[in-house]
């Protein structure tokens, strides 16, 4: 399972794999239980998180297409959205976003060893483009992402207008897009 | 403004999860319908998808590990598990006195025991513990199991994924059994009776994952007594060697 890339892993996943599940947790989850924990800061509900969004994929792997993105980004989106559902004191199916899954793919086919060298290439470049955008984008961006604060409630806990908050956002995301497309990254 | 230049402002924050849940719909109605927003809407997923790997790796507790598998094999109906363990749930045993003719005197006792847990809820004061910690929703309940006596040390967290229908029993700190022993799990209603609910022999280090196959509503406790192995007693032999409330 090892050398799997996530296409072929997503369908031993679908047949059933506890060792697919296995691979799949031994790659990713430093990686997931990180985010939950940065978002809930509490290592039981982190646990939790984690937990619940692997058995997503597990009960959902049926669902993936390697054309709208790699199971790492499924699988981080799941553990943010349920980390942000935990943290609102909501469950799961009250949530109304969509699912942040890219459209795009290219690390998904990639395998061993690229992808510990092309995660660790797109970890720089994220962290850079993030320390390169203005701080007030920066700050709007990590509140709603890793905070689950809505543009309101961080127009209020900011004191500035909320049409201001929407535009800080979409210029974060924007100069982040053409940060990582700009080193061909397009699916991270 | 016209209402696609208000909604298109927001795509950001949608992509960000970071609108309230009528605009939520609002503006997936809107992006399903208007090329230039769901263009951008694309756009923006790209790099909203990146931001989690602006967070730190942290390596997970060990067992979590084995938390994922055991849930995720039982959410399949597949499990496959290395102790030995029930897999149908057995006959309900009442916890009194004419539940077994074998000689099983201590169940007055484990009866007792477990009962006055459930008036109490406590074991000698500190015995029945619970996490501070409980998720917000009704998803995920988490309890605490906590050994006395000679498990004193012992201690499980229960983890109930109600919405995928899985218990997870995590237990740590178990000492070794005797040979041919098992540990055995109760599930136990208010009114005393004691359901069999799984059985398992702790790996090297006095931990292991147990898989509880079948739902906690009704039942007022969770016990562990050791009984005869492989496969356990129908009624508990002793007093409750671990209990704790279900929440």
């Amino acid at each position: 399972m090892e050398g799997l890339a996530d296409p072929d892993l997503a369908a031993a996943l679908v047949a059933g794999s506890q060792d697919a599940l296995a691979e799949l947790y031994d790659r990713y989850a430093p990686l997931a239980y990180g985010v939950a924990l940065r978002v809930l800061g509490d290592p039981a509900r982190a646990e939790d998180a984690v937990q619940e969004a692997f058995l997503k994929i597990w009960n959902g792997a049926s669902s993936f297409d390697a054309r709208r993105g790699s199971l790492r980004t499924w699988l981080l989106t799941a553990v943010r959205n349920r980390s942000i559902d935990y943290l609102r004191g909501r469950a799961a199916h009250e949530r109304q976003e969509q699912e942040l899954v890219p459209e795009l793919v290219e690390a998904g086919a990639r395998s061993d060893p690229w992808r510990q060298v092309s995660l660790s290439l797109e970890r720089t470049a994220v962290r850079e483009a993030l320390t390169s955008i203005p701080a007030e984008q920066r700050q709007a961006v990590e509140l709603a992402f890793f905070g689950g604060y809505t543009h309101r409630e961080i127009a209020d806990m900011t004191r500035v207008p909320l049409s201001t908050v929407k535009g800080r956002m979409r210029l974060a995301l924007e100069k982040l897009s053409s940060y990582l497309q700009g080193r061909g990254l397009v699916d991270v | 403004m016209s209402e696609h230049e208000e909604l298109e402002a927001s795509v950001a924050a949608w992509v960000l999860g970071a609108v309230d849940t009528d605009e939520a719909e609002l503006m997936r109605v809107h992006i399903d319908a208007c090329a230039i927003c769901r263009e951008a809407a694309v756009r923006l997923r790209r790099a909203a998808g990146a931001l989690p790997l602006a967070a730190d790796d942290v390596a997970p507790p060990a067992r979590l590990r084995e938390r994922v598998l055991t849930a995720a094999a039982a959410s399949r109906g597949s499990l496959a598990t290395s102790a030995p363990r029930r897999n149908e749930p057995r006959r309900p045993v009442r916890m009194t006195p004419r539940a077994t003719t074998r000689a099983r005197l201590p169940i007055y006792a484990a009866a007792a025991a477990i009962l006055l847990a459930l008036v109490v809820g406590a074991v000698a004061g500190d015995l029945i513990g619970r996490d501070s910690v409980r998720p917000p929703t009704s998803t995920v309940a988490r309890f605490a199991v906590v050994g006395n006596q000679e498990l004193a040390g012992a201690r499980a967290t229960v983890i109930d994924l109600k919405s995928d229908g899985v218990v997870l029993v995590d237990f740590n700190g178990l000492p070794a059994l005797r040979s041919g022993k098992v540990y055995e799990v109760w599930l136990i209603t208010s009114d005393g009776r004691a359901d069999p609910a799984a059985v398992f022999v702790p790996d090297s280090n006095g931990s292991k994952v147990v898989l509880v196959n079948r739902s906690l509503e009704g039942y007022s406790l969770m016990a562990v007594t050791r009984e005869a192995g492989p496969a356990g007693s129908d009624a508990p032999t002793e007093q409750p060697q671990m209990s704790g409330t279900i929440t």
